[in-house]
């Protein structure tokens, strides 16, 4: 195992599936000198024709990956911000998503589409979004959040070798963050959730940074009520059976994303607990996320993404 | 590429034949047998003939929406049958009647066919951006009509092919008309192949009811992008017969449309001057014509019979294809 951090995690990735594969390229606005690190210094080995700058086109970037992916190559469409998806929403998720399965499986759409999601920079409500529910919510995509180093990478591996469109979300707050990776090659599995934390009173269930803040909750409250917390990894596919299995175990359940609340990723899952865990819960499924309005810029940021503090509330208000 | 006696005997019978398919569909339409809906594209055969005829099976093509592209596939080689077929929702279709109307043929180089007009942009982009990336001289020929022109994506598509030098062929079908909008309220200009001269590409103006002068244009475009020289705009001027789309009101916004200017193109029909061409040099004689279109009519009724015949799907064929394996 090595010390590594999150954006190199993403980056090694990059680089060993150019390596691997030839068919593998990126794409995307200013990715050879790299936004935020992810693809830095990939220009220097790969050459300019596998690491694509391109003018200010969101729709021709997503398009041009799209194209490509099912004429035979296998790009990662580097969106930047995960809210510049909506300014390719025709590429993403009426071509990449529904056209494999329009044209009866007779074609293929291996592409990745990354992008940083989420809070911690005071960026306001066109840099800070995390758009995972609409993706979620779309037959044909598979979407990735990862949370710590090992995951980053070992998904993103699995994301390119996928033969099918993957949305692959990244929380930029997370970007700095440490953690170990096997010195040799790995992938990861989708649809495989991790315990990130094992416990006896309390399912958490959080992507991203939310399983940082779950984590946080957790020790902050381990001398009271002992949380469990689930990293499902790929919200599509998504693993509700070791869900299912932690709250028969616990009995109780805290859904957290970092997602608008309504008709959010904590909504499908809080659901999903109730039709296959009904008989094991002793209360109601707890949800936690941003509040039903635009994430604010400054200070205000805070107020409306959910922090430790609030899952550490919704965890007492179920268990008293 | 100079046309023998074949080859021009191709163009006519892929117009001849594509509209005789375009026609069933029509028809079809009417009795109930196609389920969604039909934009035809008759009025713009020598176009689509003269685009696609003579392609490599291999090169990429976006056929226009009008026709839902039917004359485009005829002259790749794709199947009317499975054209039929999926417009008759039934198992035989090109997408085992589970798209209800679109195109797709990859071993022909149709990769499939939008619902969004204008997304073809991104994606013929996308198409031939892996033809200069495999170096197998593949082109990527990108139909589209006035209206589509007016949409964002033209920009950011037209753009990169020019800087990256993709092996695109660009093509209009300006039949004045976009749905209810006439052109004159669309575009400020005559010609939309004047756009190209901002992306540094040759854009070129053709009479699309013409179907030689078609085949010409686009083959030195075609021949153009092969030999790695990058993208060209042909514009092809052109007129659309009927409404936009079967059973929908035939106006100019929302006045009648000038008959008189409808029966003014018809008298320019690409199948009836190519006709007269071919007699006038005596490539064909007026029996060979009866003799063809009685064949062509006979192989499309018999489309028009397998494609009824196959049935209906199982819904079972939509089990395994949300996700490649």
């Amino acid at each position: 195992m090595k010390e590594t951090i999150f954006v190199m995690a993403i980056n090694e990735a990059l680089k060993e599936e150019l390596e691997r594969d030839e068919k593998v390229f990126i794409i995307g606005e200013d990715i050879q000198q790299g936004t935020f690190g992810t693809t830095s210094g990939l220009v220097q080995q790969f050459g300019k024709d596998r690491v694509m700058d391109t003018p200010l086109a969101e729709t021709a970037v997503a398009g041009a990956a799209v194209g490509s992916a099912m004429a035979g190559y296998r790009p990662v469409a580097d969106m930047m911000f995960s809210d510049f998806i909506w300014i390719a929403g025709d590429e993403i998720f009426l071509k990449a998503a529904k056209w494999h399965f329009l044209h009866a499986g007779r074609v293929n759409v291996p592409v990745v589409f990354m992008g940083a999601i989420g809070g911690g920079f005071k960026l306001g409500a066109e840099h800070s979004q995390c758009p995972e529910s609409v993706v979620m919510h779309t037959p044909g995509l598979k979407l990735v959040i990862p949370s710590t180093p090992y995951d980053a990478k070992g998904l993103l591996k699995t994301a390119i070798r996928d033969n099918n469109p993957v949305v692959y979300f990244y929380s930029k707050a997370l970007l700095g963050t440490a953690g170990r990776i096997p010195e040799e090659e790995y992938t990861i599995p989708f649809g495989v959730a991790d315990i990130k934390r094992e416990g006896t009173d309390v399912t958490v269930v959080a992507t991203g940074m939310m399983v940082h803040h779950a984590l946080a909750a957790a020790e902050q409250l381990k001398d009271k009520v002992s949380l469990e917390v689930i990293d499902p990894r790929t919200l599509e596919p998504f693993d509700i059976d070791t869900v299912v299995k932690s709250v028969e175990k616990t009995s109780r359940a805290v859904v957290v994303d970092e997602d608008t609340l309504r008709c959010g990723v904590t909504a499908e899952i809080a659901a999903q607990i109730m039709e296959n865990a009904f008989d094991f819960l002793d209360a109601p499924v707890q949800r936690l996320a941003a509040r039903n309005i635009p994430i604010p810029g400054g200070f205000m940021e805070e107020h409306v993404l959910p922090q430790p503090k609030d899952i550490i509330a919704a965890v007492e208000a179920i268990t008293g | 590429m100079k046309l023998e006696k074949d080859d021009l005997i191709k163009l006519y019978k892929n117009m001849v034949l594509g509209r005789k398919i375009d026609q069933i569909t029509i028809e079809g339409l009417a009795t109930g047998k196609v389920l969604s809906f039909f934009h035809s594209g008759q009025g713009s055969e020598g176009l689509a003939a003269g685009v696609a005829s003579f392609l490599r099976q291999d090169d990429y093509l976006y056929g226009h929406h009008r026709g839902h592209g039917i004359v485009y596939l005829i002259s790749k080689g794709c199947s009317g049958m499975e054209f039929l077929a999926e417009h008759y929702g039934n198992a035989g279709g090109c997408c085992k009647g589970i798209s209800g109307f679109h195109s797709v043929d990859p071993e022909r180089g149709v990769l499939g066919s939008s619902g969004t007009i204008g997304s073809s942009f991104p994606l013929t982009l996308g198409w031939g951006l892996a033809a200069k990336k495999n170096g197998r001289q593949q082109v990527a020929v990108g139909c589209f009509g006035d209206g589509g022109s007016n949409r964002g994506t033209l920009h950011e598509a037209f753009n990169l092919s020019a800087i990256w030098k993709l092996p695109i062929v660009w093509v209009c079908d300006n039949n004045g008309v976009a749905q209810y909008t006439p052109i004159t309220d669309a575009y400020p200009k005559e010609d939309i192949a004047d756009l190209a001269a901002g992306y540094g590409m040759p854009g070129i103006v053709v009479d699309g009811m013409d179907v030689l002068a078609v085949h010409e244009v686009v083959q030195a475009a075609v021949a153009r992008a092969r030999a790695g020289e990058g993208p060209s705009l042909i514009e092809a001027k052109t007129f659309r017969y009927r409404t936009h789309s079967e059973g929908s009101p035939d106006v100019y916004h929302y006045e009648p449309r000038p008959p008189e200017l409808v029966e003014k193109w018809k008298e320019r029909d690409p199948i009836k001057s190519f006709e007269k061409k071919l007699l006038a040099q005596k490539i064909l004689t007026k029996k060979d014509i009866e003799k063809i279109d009685k064949e062509l009519q006979a192989e499309a009724d018999e489309m028009d019979r397998l494609a009824t015949e196959c049935g209906k799907p199982d819904p079972s064929v939509m089990d395994n294809v949300l996700y490649a394996e």
